[in-house]
């Protein structure tokens, strides 16, 4: 069903004619009616005109630009269509925009590693360009004058020589039969109107009222809703099961067994219960008495298995990359160092739960969820239910938060799972517990590093050993160590030292381990900015010079200009935090410097604290990024500020612990993320640069640990290697 | 209670709502599943987010733990009748800062500001962490949280002075 030449106006106005009270309610602007239907019954305006597959244009020159990629609160709803409207010289008090459902015409939709901007940013702005472009030729064709002759500006298109203007309305069917120019002309950046601005995003509104639709939200005529508990153990499977008392439960309509089923992002297993609000299914889910099979996970417990990870990069591991004749560096050496860093599983928390609603029929499936990936959601279901990617209907609702979670949709497939053996359609929510014990962890790591220097400081030699679970074993469980390209960021590392080892220390994962914002840089940032900071005490040198230092031995050709960026917001951070005359501090004061390169984008932070025994307080960080043309300046000053806080609380807190194969955190309370009582003072430094757009949601994660730790030594003279600092133990 | 029916209603914003759900259901299932106001976010379930707070007599509780048995006569408010016209001094705060990222935790943290800044008309900044260091926002929205009820509630005041 596809109505992206409808309006909604239209749609709506349409609905109520075409259905004769049917009840649509708020959150199915689309899914009723096909276009054709509307069509046939001459209710779609006939001059409205869908220009290509991210612009409608109607009569009335309201303009709706499609977002395809996933809207999890980085603002890139608004960001992306922003740089339609520039391009095309939309009003963007006249664009409303909408979220493109799972379609292969709205390119590639899978929302991660922060690439939505660096692959979208060319395409959307000529989708833009060639609108515009055929808006000047349907005037021209009009006025029977060239189009050179005319020129477009905030939804008109002007005709130079009388000043005659058409507005974008008035030409948008006109402008649907125009010829698509073979390369549309971009503008100039000193011509953007909303690119590199601050544009409020467009759904604030919305917002601030409780209008504004997540995944959870959705509500259909007839909707049943679902509560689950998950086999605690991956691998696990139901042993036994007993209703009786849940049936019991009034309002309980069925309970569904769902099986582990075997692909990626396909549910661990567990039991539902269906009822006819969440509430009662949520009780009801208490009252089941389930047994397990845990399998062989069972055995895992974070505590040792960190140990485990600690010795594994203490001894020889396996070779992935090499360069230099380490040996010698080292046999050589006037200084050496070594540190082992470590960090735990998190989780993503976001605020709104796992959640989707599904309706299974016959010969349709629909999907409403909270997703990064409706391509997947496709995939898996189609999986499961033996049918075609194609035929499962996929709406992308508004994600209350993500940073990673959402990308797996094992949680849309059990609503999948349920409404197909119940017929009806199904929200299914998760609890906060389900969530936090259901999770596909960021990976628990070690590191151990071990460094030789010269007498002037220069960093003659690398060792630099890893050992994690990767997000490879979600694809290959046999896995037995990270494999080599999830150590290609160690291998490329700015950092100039001749004689370099890589190598993976084994590492078999007993859990799901999955994508968590910044991923892997949140500890190779954690390692590589804490131990430059030991390095420079060593050598006596200050932590800016002695970084400096390191990026200018990178005698790297094809890294120089990769250098030059990391060293600037470096320059820029030391600079505003006042690192020239940290010395006149207060005493249990500190400022520490940390640099990171990910996600094709460069971040520095200087963080200041103050330190009372085991108390850390974070008083002010200053961050610079440089990650080429920003689109929205607010929208990317906010992702650094959230960058900070989710920095903050991996660094001091957050923690997913298991034990016996099951993860002992349920709630808030056990997993304390950061609240507004911790939030210092944030300021954000924004490159001006001309460079192509690269990474801005997770890039800014990873120099907050680093920065925090070198700060913290700063001021009390205690170095903390493991993540979280200060761990709740539960 | 559990089980019972109640034959009461309660106000909210504004309208009288029977209550015909069992007694132990939290007001925040009554208004979201029952009621289709889903403006009031599940986050926790426990009280320990702060997503799902609405006002009971201008008084910010947790809807999640809060069962509509006590709430027999009893008005509440949920983000969608704090104003009018979306126009509370929070609310325009909050597009002037450009608070939201994902958005969802923020109509708990402007009804919960919405109930302090009640009493509480010229905070100070620590006053405003104490009471907001119930509502989490996983964005990292906390700078733009208090720079808005700073800045609200300066509005505030000068309606009041204009008032007087």
């Amino acid at each position: 069903m596809n109505i992206s030449n409808i309006s909604r106006r239209n749609f709506l106005k349409g609905a109520g004619i075409a259905t004769g009270g049917l009840v649509i309610a708020v959150a199915l602007p689309a899914n009723a009616l096909p276009a054709n239907a509307l069509a046939e019954k001459g209710i779609l305006p006939k001059t409205s005109a869908t220009l290509n597959a991210f612009i409608h244009l109607e009569e009335n020159g309201d303009t709706v630009i499609y977002c395809g990629r996933c809207e999890m609160g980085q603002g890139i709803s608004t960001a992306l269509p922003s740089a339609v409207a520039d391009e095309m010289e939309a009003d963007w008090q006249r664009v409303s925009v909408k979220q493109g459902d799972a379609d292969e015409k709205f390119g590639p939709q899978a929302t991660g590693g922060s690439a939505s901007i660096r692959v979208m940013y060319q395409p959307m702005r000529e989708a833009g360009a060639t609108a515009k472009a055929m808006l000047i030729a349907a005037a021209a064709k009009v006025w029977k004058t060239s189009a050179e002759n005319c020129f477009a500006q905030a939804h008109f298109v002007i005709n130079k020589s009388n000043q005659q203007r058409l507005g974008y309305g008035e030409l948008a069917s006109i402008a649907a039969n125009m010829p698509i120019p073979e390369k549309p002309i971009l503008k100039k950046k000193s011509d953007f109107n909303y690119i590199g601005k601050k544009l409020p995003r467009h759904d604030q509104g919305e917002v601030v009222v409780g209008k504004r639709i997540y995944g959870v939200d959705t509500k259909l005529p007839g909707l049943k809703y679902a509560a689950i508990v998950h086999c605690p153990v991956l691998g696990g499977s139901l042993k036994s099961l007993d209703k009786t008392d849940a049936m019991k439960v009034k309002g309980v309509s069925d309970i569904v067994e769902i099986p582990r089923f075997d692909v990626p992002f396909g549910s661990i297993g567990g039991v539902a219960v269906v009822a006819d609000n969440s509430w009662t299914a949520q009780q009801a889910v208490k009252k089941l008495k389930v047994e397990w099979d845990l399998g062989e996970n069972a055995l895992y417990n974070t505590k040792e298995y960190k140990q485990q990870l600690v010795a594994n990069v203490e001894k020889p591991a396996t070779l992935t990359s090499e360069r230099g004749d380490l040996d010698n560096a080292f046999k050589t050496a006037k200084n050496k160092v070594s540190a082992t860093y470590t960090g735990g599983h998190l989780s993503h928390a976001p605020m709104e739960p796992n959640a989707s609603v599904v309706w299974v029929q016959k010969n349709s499936c629909e999907v409403w969820a909270s997703t990064q990936s409706p391509a997947d959601i496709q995939k898996v279901l189609a999986q499961y239910l033996k049918r075609e990617p194609k035929d499962i209907v996929v709406h992308v609702a508004m994600a209350g938060g993500a940073f990673g979670r959402k990308f797996k949709c094992d949680y849309v497939h059990e609503a999948a799972v349920i409404s197909e053996k119940t017929g009806a359609p199904i929200q299914l929510i998760w609890s906060r517990e389900e969530d936090m014990r259901t999770g596909y962890y960021h990976s628990i790591n070690a590191q151990h590093i071990e460094a030789s220097m010269d007498e002037n400081g220069n960093v003659t030699g690398w060792l630099h050993r890893a050992a994690f679970p990767s997000i490879s074993t979600l694809f290959n469980p046999a896995l037995v160590r990270a494999p080599e390209q999830s150590l290609n960021d160690i291998t490329n590392h700015l950092f100039g030292v001749e004689n370099f080892r890589v190598e993976s220390g084994d590492a078999k994962a007993h859990t799901r381990i999955g994508w968590y914002r910044a991923v892997y840089a949140i500890f190779y940032g954690f390692a590589f900015g804490t131990f430059a900071d030991e390095l420079a005490q060593k050598s006596g040198k200050d932590t800016l010079s002695f970084v400096n230092q390191l990026f200018d031995n990178n005698k790297n050709e094809a890294q120089q200009a990769q250098v030059q960026r990391a060293k600037d917001v470096l320059a820029i951070v030391a600079n505003k935090s006042a690192w020239h005359k940290r010395s006149s501090l207060p005493k249990g004061q500190g400022i520490g410097l940390a640099v990171h390169y990910s996600f094709q984008s460069y971040v520095a932070m200087a963080v200041h604290v103050e330190v009372n025994g085991d108390d850390i307080k974070v008083l002010s960080v200053d961050c610079a990024i440089d990650c080429g043309q920003v689109l929205n300046l607010d929208g990317a000053t906010a992702q650094m500020e959230g960058a900070v806080v989710m920095g903050m609380s991996l660094a001091l807190s957050t923690e997913i612990t298991f034990k016996d194969g099951a993860v002992v955190n349920s709630n808030f309370h056990d997993y304390p993320v950061m609240r507004i009582t911790d939030m210092p003072n944030v300021n954000v430094h924004i490159t001006d640069s001309d460079e192509n757009p690269t990474g801005l949601g997770e890039p800014g994660v990873a120099p907050f640990a680093p920065a925090l730790s070198n700060a913290v030594f700063a001021a009390s003279g205690k170095r903390y290697r493991d993540l979280p600092f200060k761990p709740l133990s539960v | 209670m559990g089980g019972q029916r109640m034959q009461h209603s309660m106000i909210i914003n504004g309208k009288k709502h029977e209550i015909d759900v069992d007694g132990d259901m939290p007001l925040l299932w009554f208004l979201r599943d029952r009621l289709e106001f889903t403006g009031t976010k599940f986050g926790c379930g426990s009280g320990l987010c702060g997503a799902c707070t609405v006002h009971v007599n201008g008084q910010a509780i947790r809807s999640c733990v809060t069962p509509v048995s006590s709430l027999a006569d009893q008005k509440i408010t949920t983000i969608e009748g704090l104003s009018e016209n979306g126009d509370h001094p929070l609310q325009q705060a909050w597009l002037n800062n450009n608070v939201p990222q994902c958005g969802y935790c923020q109509a708990g943290q402007i009804m919960n500001a919405a109930s302090f800044l009640a009493i509480n008309a010229a905070p100070t900044e620590q006053e405003i962490d104490t009471a907001m260091q119930g509502n989490i926002c996983r964005c990292g929205t906390y700078q733009r949280i208090k720079k808005a009820i700073v800045e609200a509630a300066d509005t505030l005041a000068d309606t009041l002075n204009k008032e007087a």
